[in-house]
């Protein structure tokens, strides 16, 4: 997995701009790569449709998934929105994380927007403890 | 070997990083015996102690939840994807 999540300005303002349409509910999405770079932001419902929580649809999951592989392209990260706390991961994203990508997390708390991107490891994949790791943003251009 | 199964990230450390592993047509149950005879460990990851699917992974077989159709007795027949899903959530 890469060590740092490298997105473009365009990027990263889709993103935001994703997550603050989204209020006031978090919003989420899923980013794809192509050698280590970010090349497109998906964004995507957030099923829970709650201001604390969020979830993707399988469905739509599953979409995403298909593009990225008839692109030949890498699934780079999941991306959520907190809306009032900071962009560093709660006990539930801690709890429910489960993809091995960078989870990046956008906070809405201050202005402009705060990008952060953080690895959960855990020992097994459903454990509900794990390391927080935090990996470097950076934004091109 | 004809059914194509997508391995999610998170599952990639059992098969040396691939992302997609071909495996012999059968039911969904089959298919994750298959997986764990080859790469051992596997079925634990997907299957709960009572030998029923994680709670927390959703599969498809094309675009059918099998959860909708016969879950683990589901056939998966020459040609199709399997997708094992994590569910993505948090807050």
């Amino acid at each position: 997995m890469s060590d740092r999540v490298k997105i473009s300005r365009d990027l990263a303002d889709e993103m935001v701009a994703h997550c603050l349409e989204g209020r006031p509910n978090e919003a989420c999405g899923m980013l794809a790569a192509k050698a280590g770079e970010t090349v497109k932001v998906f964004r995507m419902a957030n099923a829970s449709g709650s201001p604390v929580r969020y979830s993707l649809e399988p469905s739509e999951q599953l979409a995403v998934y298909n593009a990225l592989d008839e692109q030949g392209w890498d699934l780079g990260g999941v991306f959520h929105s907190h809306t009032h706390t900071e962009a560093y991961p709660s006990p539930t994203d801690v709890r429910l994380a489960s993809e091995d990508v960078p989870y990046v997390i956008v906070s809405l708390a201050t202005e402009p927007p705060e990008i952060r991107a953080f690895r959960i490891i855990k020992a097994e994949w459903g454990a509900e403890d794990g390391e927080i790791q935090e990996v470097p943003v950076s934004i091109l251009g | 070997m004809s059914v194509a199964v997508r391995i999610p990230t998170v599952f990639r450390k059992f098969t040396s990083g691939e992302a997609h592993v071909q495996v012999d047509p059968g039911t969904i149950g089959e298919l994750i015996g298959q997986l764990d005879n080859r790469y051992p460990g596997f079925k634990g990851q997907v299957l709960t102690e009572d030998g029923s699917l994680h709670r927390f992974i959703n599969v498809y077989v094309n675009d059918e939840d099998i959860r909708y159709i016969e879950r683990l007795d589901t056939k998966a027949t020459e040609g199709d994807t399997v997708s094992l899903l994590p569910s993505v959530a948090g807050g």
